[in-house]
């Protein structure tokens, strides 16, 4: 039922691991709305997430064990579930980067090959 | 790893899936509030919300989503749908019990069967390598024996001539009086075998050891082993038995062993021996007496040989064994030869009563499967608004389908597991019922495949009840109108309401008739008049060969015992015998008789009559009259006259003018004829059939013939009252003398109607369930029917009709389903004979008095049943009725 609904974004759902990962690597602990607006930021806007999107990728990473949240409050004093990446998460960043470096230079090559 | 962990926190999700849901909603508002709060520094608050929200999706919609990786969906959905089904049955108590018990009996009932149907039909044997292990058995159909027995010549012979058979094993049964292990001298029956015969059965002892060729013919020394149950039972499986000496009758016997548990056949017993333990077995009758047959014959297949040629082999043998010796098997008797694997001949027996117990708990389990699929057809009509508002909700027909199975899975669950429960008691009461064909039922025991089987019935029975009904479709305009709340039946499920309930009766009156058939035989034997006085006189068998001594001394102690116990207090009379009528076997005491003045048509034998020693008194303790003459006296002894009584069969018809008394008649088979004199003649009993039948008796007196083993007290008052004193008189006579089942001849012929008995009172159990399930079906339907139409009523109220109209019109309806059943009924019924008859060889079709009887106990039932619907029918509040729509 919820798969099939899932299935056009599972290409995705990597990518927006990595870089809420990636991220939560870089900046410390950070609140969703906090990481969606960073994403946003960085990609010049190209990158708009989509609560529906971002929360269960949150849920599903902490599921894993790659994040911890913890309710917080922000410097403007609104409650907020801030996450941390963990120890296990940043390994799996690690890998995953590896991973990803290799897929685009692959890609990289292919797409010069064919030019 | 980490997708492992993933999974159980989305299975903890499921479970407990209340626990973040706070949590989730306050998240994204927060991620809202903070979209927000940057949004205000460029606008108003509302318009910066509202934009947010817009940006970003809806919370619902992103709660959804988070609801989708939290837990897992399917699971959450079927978890749901229990425990919403959980929650509507729990407000139909009514229902959900009657479903349930329902569904337990149908299960229950067939797992029993099937555990034992398994142990006698399915399961191997323990003997090794029990393919090739065949039973060997003689028959004369002409004198209607159905097992004749071997003689040792005759096995001799066939060890000598057959090739497809490696080793035959021979066994028969002596009663012994067994003192020893420290307890009370007892009567046991023990097997007597030669050295080949455990080795042949392929057993294992469990303790010490078996009987081998060493321990055959005359000269090895007396040894014996316990079987299983003796040892366990009796002397609670002590281990020290093994080298004890126990006396066996006149001679003492070493236990060697304890025999594993097997399948006592062919007859029961405690020890078993080597020849050398009884006296008879070497005795020259039995050696070399080709008629003296009391012998079983087993044998195992020669490598290469198949049951065939094993089965051609010992026919071409027997056929020229039988030609060698015309004297010993007579043309009349047709004695035949019967191989078969012991296996077959276990099982055969209780195949036929087993079959039908099986297709009778199937037919229990469709009427209880109807039954409940009346029931949630009915519940599922009167839901239908509720469903019907939930496909309008765009829940999808596979959802409200789930919603269906999830209820009835839980139902049939329920009734399976009650149903389990059921079967563990009905086991065995069922082993016990089918022991009475089969020694194997005793092994029937509950196990896996028991409850696969339950299993299977309760999800096919699930799967059956959540697909009948059906389901409202966004299709039919109907759809909405519905989910105002009236209910409308349509003519669709009306109709399958009536087919369920039409099924119901007729599978009820195929069981009722059946049932009704075995009543009614039953009832014929037992309330038969047997000529014997039955309530007064107890039989007790005080077995001759507890003093061990020759036929003198076994006369003077039952005279000695005759006479005091005819002097205790409440005894009226004393005589002695040698069968206790039905319970004694005595088909070898039958003897062809001459009589003077009688000359047997041409071709015509001799009249075999039955040969019966009897004490003087004997007529008079057991109630027979004298019709004619004298009884015998003590006078009547070795040295005087010899004299006979003949019963009225045989005087009537060798002598139909009725001068038979002061006749001689003797034995025409042996050399020298010794006439008789007839001195009386006394009416007929049959102490052999419980269908009684002519039974041409002589009588002769136990002075002149005979060994008197059996002792007819006739009593005043309760004759068990009179048990203990007895035993107390034939004990002090002789101390070591065995007393035996002391039981009056009513209880004989009922503990040997058992079987009748038994058979009657089973299926009349299933035809009672049946017949209850049916008629609540036809209630559920009728009143089911009343309910919806209650509108319709009122109508008919308003426009003139009366209640009572509407009352008998209802009734009519419950008619209609129980005659178009009853009409089913009889032609299924019909079939089913039929078909069972060429299964089966012989299928008795229900006389016109059983069949008519469950006609009527239905019809009788299904209008009763109907009253409570119909009159709530004619009750009905016009103006109410009017209005409840």
């Amino acid at each position: 039922m919820s798969n099939r609904a899932q299935s056009k974004s599972d290409v995705l759902q990597g990518t927006l691991d990595l870089m809420v990962l990636q991220t939560l690597n870089t900046l410390g602990p950070l609140h969703g709305y906090a990481i969606a607006a960073r994403l946003e930021q960085v990609s010049s806007g190209a990158v708009r997430l989509n609560m529906g999107t971002l929360y269960p990728c949150l849920m599903r990473l902490e599921q894993r064990g790659l994040v911890r949240g913890q309710w917080d409050v922000t410097e403007n004093n609104r409650k907020a579930r801030f996450y941390t990446i963990t120890a296990v998460g940043r390994r799996q960043l690690g890998k995953e980067k590896d991973e990803w470096d290799r897929m685009v230079s692959i890609i990289h090559a292919v797409l010069r090959e064919q030019s | 790893m980490a997708t492992l962990r993933e999974w159980m926190h989305r299975l903890w999700g499921t479970i407990r899936p209340n626990r973040r849901e706070g949590e989730m909603e306050e998240e994204l508002r927060s991620h809202l509030e903070l979209l927000a709060d940057e949004m205000q520094q460029r606008g108003s608050k509302e318009d910066a919300l509202r934009v947010a929200r817009l940006q970003v999706g809806g919370v619902a919609q992103a709660m959804e989503a988070m609801r989708d990786q939290r837990g897992l969906r399917w699971l959450e959905d079927l978890t749901r749908d229990l425990r919403h089904a959980l929650r509507s049955l729990r407000h139909a108590p009514a229902l959900t019990s009657t479903v349930v018990i329902t569904l337990a009996l149908g299960i229950g009932a067939n797992a029993a069967i099937f555990s034992v149907v398994r142990s006698v039909l399915l399961r191997p044997l323990v003997n090794r390598d029990a393919d090739r292990l065949i039973y060997i058995r003689q028959t004369a159909q002409g004198i209607r024996t159905e097992n004749l027995t071997f003689s040792v010549p005759e096995i001799n012979d066939l060890k000598s001539r057959v090739t497809t058979i490696a080793a035959f094993g021979d066994f028969s049964t002596v009663d012994f009086t067994l003192i020893g292990f420290g307890k009370e001298p007892r009567l046991v029956k023990a097997g007597v075998v030669g050295g080949s015969f455990f080795e042949v059965m392929g057993l294992r002892p469990v303790l010490g050891r078996l009987l081998n060729a060493a321990d055959d013919g005359p000269a090895a020394a007396s040894v014996a082993v316990l079987t299983h149950d003796f040892w366990t039972t009796m002397l609670n499986s002590d281990p020290s038995v093994i080298g004890t000496t126990i006396r066996l009758g006149p001679r003492t016997a070493t236990v060697v062993g304890v025999l594993e548990p097997s399948v006592p056949y062919p007859e029961e017993t405690q020890i078993i021996a080597n020849v050398v333990t009884s006296p008879h077995h070497l005795g020259a009758t039995m050696v070399t007496d080709r008629m003296h047959r009391m012998t079983e014959l087993f044998g195992r297949l020669a490598p290469g040989a198949t049951l065939e040629t094993a089965r051609e082999e010992l026919n071409s043998a027997h056929a020229s064994i039988m030609r060698e010796h015309p004297d010993a098997y007579s043309a009349r008797a047709h004695v035949q030869l019967q191989v078969k694997t012991l296996r077959d001949q276990l099982a055969s027996p209780a195949r036929t009563i087993l079959l039908v117990l099986l297709a009778t708990t199937a037919v229990v389990f469709v009427i209880a499967c109807s039954n409940v699929a009346n029931l949630i057809l009915g519940r599922s009509v009167r839901r239908e608004a509720e469903l019907a508002l939930r496909a309008a909700l765009g829940a999808s027909q596979g959802a409200l389908r789930r919603t269906l199975l999830a209820e009835s899975l839980l139902l049939c669950a329920a009734g399976a597991m009650l149903g389990l429960m059921l079967a563990r008691p009905l086991v065995t009461v069922a082993a016990r019922y089918a022991a009475r064909f089969s020694v194997r039922a005793l092994e029937a025991t509950m196990d896996a495949s028991v409850l696969w089987l339950g299993a299977g019935l309760a999800v096919a029975a699930a799967v059956l009840l959540a697909y009948i009904p059906r389901l409202p479709s966004y299709l039919r305009s109907a759809g909405l109108g519905l989910a105002v709340g009236s209910v409308r039946v349509t003519p669709g499920t009306n109709r399958r309401l009536r087919i369920f309930a039409t099924t119901q009766i007729a599978c009820s009156f195929v069981l009722l008739a059946g049932a009704g058939m075995l009543v009614a035989t039953l009832t014929a034997l037992q309330t038969a008049n047997t000529g014997y006085d039955m309530r007064h006189v107890l039989a007790i068998d005080v077995p001759p060969s507890a003093t061990g001594v020759g036929s003198a001394a076994t006369l003077n102690f039952f005279q000695e015992a005759t006479r005091r116990v005819g002097e205790l207090p409440g005894v009226l009379g004393v005589a002695a015998g040698m069968i206790v009528p039905w319970r004694d076997p005595s088909t070898g005491l039958k003897l062809q008789f001459a009589f003077d003045g009688y000359q047997p048509a041409d071709g015509e034998e001799n009249p075999t009559c039955r040969l019966r020693p009897v004490s003087p008194q004997f007529f008079a303790v057991l109630g027979v009259p004298i019709l004619a003459g004298r009884d015998f006296t003590e006078e009547d002894r070795n040295g005087t006259e010899l004299v006979a009584i003949v019963s009225q069969s045989v005087a009537g018809r060798l002598f139909p003018n009725g001068d038979a008394v002061n006749r001689h008649l003797w034995f025409s088979n042996t050399g020298k004829p010794q006439p008789r004199r007839i001195v009386g003649v006394v009416a007929d009993v049959d102490d052999e059939n419980v269908v009684q039948e002519p039974a041409p008796t002589v009588y002769l007196p136990l002075r002149q013939l005979g060994l008197p083993s059996r002792l007819f007290v006739r009593a005043a008052g309760d004759p068990y009252a009179l048990v203990p004193s007895v035993t107390r008189t034939i004990r002090e006579i002789s101390i070591d003398q065995a007393i035996e089942r002391p039981t009056t001849l009513e209880d004989v012929r009922a503990e040997v109607l058992t079987p009748e008995r038994l058979n009657a009172f089973v299926f009349s159990a299933f035809g009672g369930i049946a017949l209850l399930i049916a008629v609540v079906g036809v209630a559920g339907v009728l009143a089911f029917s009343v309910s919806t139409r209650t509108r319709e009523f009122g109508v008919r109220l308003a426009m003139g009709s009366t209640p009572s109209q509407l009352l008998t019109g209802v009734l009519k309806e419950g008619a209609v389903i129980v005659t178009a059943g009853i009409t089913a009924g009889v032609l299924s019924g019909y079939v089913l004979v039929r078909v069972a008859a060429t299964y089966l060889g012989t299928a008795r079709v229900p006389g016109l008095l059983p069949a008519v009887g469950a006609a009527a106990v239905l019809t009788g039932a299904a209008v009763i049943a109907s009253l409570i619907p119909a009159a709530r029918a004619s009750r009905i509040d016009v103006l109410q009725a009017l209005r409840s729509e």
